[in-house]
This record gives structure tokens, sequence and C-alpha cells, in this order.
């Protein structure tokens, strides 16, 4: 759907993305990581024709975004970084004037408008000037404005920069929502965002892609395992713990980690590739009369794995 | 055309919903009112409005380009640049426009200040009417040229806001383009030089004038036409070349 060939752009002297390239399918949700600076920014404002690479290419359906410019942002609905707006309209008269250029029909105007302010929770401020709203109220807009015409591809730069934490989740279940049926293109520095909302990851730093693929893929390409921690009571069962956990199928090791407030015995067990060895486990303290007091499959660590892949 | 005509409208609008458009029509309806009734030397032809005895607007006229090379200038500044400064030319620029169509629908909405600023002038028409018995020619001719001359300030103004994200940089730009290009006709006599004929083909007064005698001449037409398409035109290619940056 979206195609990105080896995409470079020079501002003057600085070369700000060196050879960037990747392609999204239909109804992906990517998220855009990397340190600020990496060309995020960059490369959306590209994608939607704001500027124009240097070098590279970018076809939307086929379409190349500088040749048939108009055609493809009639495709996306854009949110820019830090939201602009025009402070003197209302919420109301600028969705309005959106969707007039978007060519939605008068007819529909309104409903457009109160639906989607329905979404993004501004309906109540609809008939505010834009100016007189607060930050989160702004960005709100700006997403309001972006989905106005129900586009196939939604940019969004930064969509929950300067939202409280509440408006935070809120935002991050409606870009879910969206991704249901269309392609979302998101970008953060903010990695809890990326876990929470998508499904494909695009590691950006210093121009470059760094890494590409699921949160699971890239953490198992840089070498992040596969990893569970339990915390078992063995009460008068099976002993020792350790030895009984290393003979399940899959596992590689288990070894004993400290843990404030501990009841039982907690250990961290790695399993090779992708197994989900929680069944096995709960069947193992089952059989050998264990209480389990916890277990979970260890969240991927990306903090570390962004760190690692940015800090070159 | 849809396009072009919501975005003048928002640029319409913009304008008389902030206190810019009345505080510039009111500074414009003073001055001109001060100038017009009251014997100001400077600049001024001799034929003030009550000595002359003839019942004439060419002063009000002379006048009226006077100020709106000061004043359309303020007008058309915010035009690009204020897009620029608040980045809300990203948001312009990734709708389904072109840059052709942005700047022209720009334009059209100053155009409409214009048009209503220069409407509210028609009161002085109707008390010449009223007090003497005017020749209509140079009237309407006045007007044409009132409005050609506008419309090419405007133009002009576009374009300045076009290259920069200041609006005081574009506003100064302006008005020394604009003021240049209207008065360069005075260039020779003010050097003690004979009049050439280069400067005049160049001044936009010498071709208002013309126009404003009544004798509305397809050159003097052209000249301004020139004028506006050329800078709208130079406005779209400036924002269309930001691009490559």
């Amino acid at each position: 759907m979206i195609e990105v060939q080896n995409l470079v752009k020079d501002y003057g002297p600085i070369r700000a993305l060196g050879g960037v390239s990747f392609t999204v399918q239909r109804g992906e949700v990517v998220g855009f990581l990397g340190p600020n600076g990496a060309g995020k920014t960059t490369c959306m404002k590209i994608v939607t024709g704001f500027i124009a690479a240097t070098s590279g290419a970018v076809t939307v359906d086929g379409k190349d975004v500088v040749e048939d410019g108009v055609e493809v942002r009639r495709r996306i609905g854009y949110l820019p970084e830090n939201a602009p707006v025009y402070p003197d309209m209302t919420v109301r008269e600028y969705l309005a004037f959106v969707a007039g250029v978007r060519a939605i029909p008068a007819a529909d105007v309104t409903r457009r408008i109160n639906d989607v302010a329905m979404r993004v929770g501004v309906v109540n401020v609809l008939g505010q000037e834009i100016g007189t709203l607060s930050k989160g109220y702004r960005q709100r807009t700006g997403l309001a404005q972006a989905m106005i015409h129900d586009p196939e591809i939604l940019i969004l730069d930064e969509p929950t920069s300067g939202l409280d934490p509440n408006q935070i989740v809120e935002i991050r279940e409606l870009i879910k929502d969206l991704g249901r049926d269309r392609t979302v293109i998101l970008s953060t520095h903010n990695l809890p965002e990326v876990t929470a909302t998508c499904n494909r990851i695009l590691l950006i730093h210093r121009g470059r892609l760094v890494a590409d693929g699921t949160p699971a893929s890239i953490s198992a390409a840089q070498g992040g395992g596969n990893t569970f921690l339990v915390e078992i009571d063995p009460r008068d069962g099976a002993h020792p713990v350790a030895d009984v956990l290393s003979r399940l199928p899959g596992v590689t090791s288990v070894l004993p980690v400290e843990k404030a407030g501990a009841i039982g015995e907690p250990f961290r067990i790695a399993a090779i590739g992708d197994t989900d060895l929680r069944p096995a486990i709960f069947d193992l303290a089952v059989r050998s009369g264990w209480a389990l007091i916890e277990m979970r499959r260890e969240r991927l660590d990306l903090e570390s794995i962004f760190q690692r892949l940015t800090q070159s | 055309m849809r396009n072009v005509l919501t975005i003048a409208r928002r640029e319409f609008f913009a304008y008389f919903g902030s206190p810019v458009a009345y505080i510039a029509i009111a500074v414009f309806l003073v001055l001109l009112g001060v100038t017009f009734f009251f014997k100001i030397p400077f600049l001024l032809p001799k034929d003030d409005f009550f000595e002359a005895k003839e019942a004439t607007l060419r002063p009000l006229f002379e006048w009226m380009v006077f100020l709106f090379t000061i004043i359309l200038p303020a007008i058309s500044m915010r035009l690009l640049a204020e897009e620029r400064k608040m980045g809300t030319l990203e948001l312009l620029l990734t709708l389904p426009l072109t840059e052709t169509e942005v700047v022209v629908g720009k334009f059209l909405g100053a155009l409409g200040f214009l048009g209503v600023a220069t409407a509210l002038t028609l009161a002085y028409p109707i008390l010449v009417t009223v007090l003497g018995n005017p020749d209509p020619g140079p009237i309407v001719g006045g007007y044409f040229g009132v409005l050609l001359i506008g419309a090419a300030y405007l133009a002009v103004g576009l374009l300045a806001s076009a290259w920069t994200g200041s609006q005081i940089t574009a506003f100064l730009v302006a008005i020394v383009i604009c003021a240049a290009f209207t008065f360069v006709d005075r260039l020779p006599e003010a050097l003690g030089l004979r009049a050439f004929e280069a400067t005049n083909l160049m001044s936009f007064n010498a071709h208002f004038r013309s126009i404003a005698r009544g004798v509305i001449d397809t050159r003097d037409v052209v000249f301004f036409l020139s004028v506006i398409v050329g800078a709208v035109a130079l406005a779209s290619h400036s924002l269309e070349s930001r691009k490559w940056k």
C-alpha cells in the first residue's frame, strides 16, 4: 500500500535520511520509533508530500507522492507534529474548512464533524475558538481533522504529545480501533505507546532503519530471550524446584532471581524460540503439588533494545 | 476552483473575524478623509477639493494609491508568512490542494478585503455627484485603476509573504517593492533629469493615471494583469521550491 524506496533527504549539508526503505501493508499499525532528530518526522513529511526527498521514491497504491501528490493526499489523513491549527477559528469552523477542502458533500459535513468530534472527544468544545483550548484539545482537534474524510491511511506525528495520562489511554484506544480497518503510521519516542498500539515497529536512528518487525521479532533478532518469571512455593511438593522446572521441554535455563517480598522461590526461565511455557509450568505445578504464586511472560524489554540500537 | 474559493473564503473571514481588517479600514478611511477635505501640500496634486471648484475625484484616487502602498502590504503580509510561522502551512499543503490553488485562494481572499475597503469610499463619488456634475468617465476609470493597482500590490505582498516566515519582513519588503514601482516615474524628475519612457513603462502610478483619466487603454490593463499573474505565479513557485530545501 505504502512503498518507500531508498529515501534520502539532505537539509543543506545535513543528511536527515540516509536511504530508508520499507513497505506498509493495508491494515498495519506501524510505529515509527527513534530518538529525537532520528528522521521520523522528515520521513512522514515526505510520505505526505509536504517536502520532497533528495532521492528515492514513495508510492501510495502505486501512485507517486510527488507526481500524483493531490491524489495521494486525498487518501491520507495527516496529523503533523505539534498539531498546527488556526487559533482564530472555532473547532467546528476549522473542521468544516478541512471538510470543504476534502470535498465532503455539504449535506454530510455536519454529520461527519459530529461523528469525528465524538470519537476524539471534542464535542463539548466544538463552538470554542481553538486558540483558547488546552494543548490536549488542540491535539485532538488535529486528530479530528485527520479523520474527517475517513481516510484509508492515517499518518500521525506524535499523536499523544501534550496529553495527560487519561487522554493518552483514550487516544491509544482510538488508534487501535482505527487500525482495525485502515493503515496507521504513527511516530513516537514513547516506548509503551508502541507496544500498546502497534503491530509493527520501524526503529529509525540517524536517518537509517535499524530494526523492522513486530516487538517480538525485533527482540528475538536482537538476542532478547523468550523468558518467563515464576514464583513457586514448593510447600511439600517435588524438590528441588529448579531441577524439576529445567526438565520441561523447551527450557534452556532456570535461574533464581531476587524479588522483594517473595513468598516462594522466584525464577527466571528461558525457553527456546517462541515456545510459550506457561501452560506447561502450570500443569507441572499442579502435578508437583506446588503453589504457583506468580507467573508471567516477561515483557519485551523494548527499552534496552531501543537503547542498544540507538547508542551507536 | 472549488478549493480556491474555500481558501479564499477562509482568508476573507480571517480578516473580518479579527480586528486587523477593521483597524486597517478605519485608518484608511480616516486618512483619506483628512487628506481629501484638508489641503495637505505633501504629494498632493495642486487641485485640492474645495479650491479646485471642480467636481473631480482625482486627488482622492491619488491618495488612495498612496495609502494602499502602506495598508495593502500590511494586509498581505500574513497570507503565507503566518502559515509558515504557525506550522499550518504543513496542514494546508498536505491537504489535497495544489500550491497554485492555495496561493490563488489567498490572493482572492485579500482581494475581498480590497473590495470592501474600496466600496466604503463610494461615499465620495456620491458626494461629488450631489454637489456638482462630474464627468463619470474619470470616476469609473479611477475606481477601475485603484482596484487594479491594489490587486497588483496585494500580489506583490503575497509574493513577499511567500518568501519569509516573518510578517514584518514580508511587510517591509512589500512596501519597498510597491513604493519603488509606484513612484519610479518621479525618479528622473527628482534627479533633475528629463523624463524618459522606461520609468513610465515600469511605474504603477503612470499606468494607474492613464486608466484614471477615464480612457481605458488595454496596455495599462495588460500591464497590471501581468504584474498580478506574474507575482502570484512566482509565489506559487516559491512555495513549491520550499519542498526541495
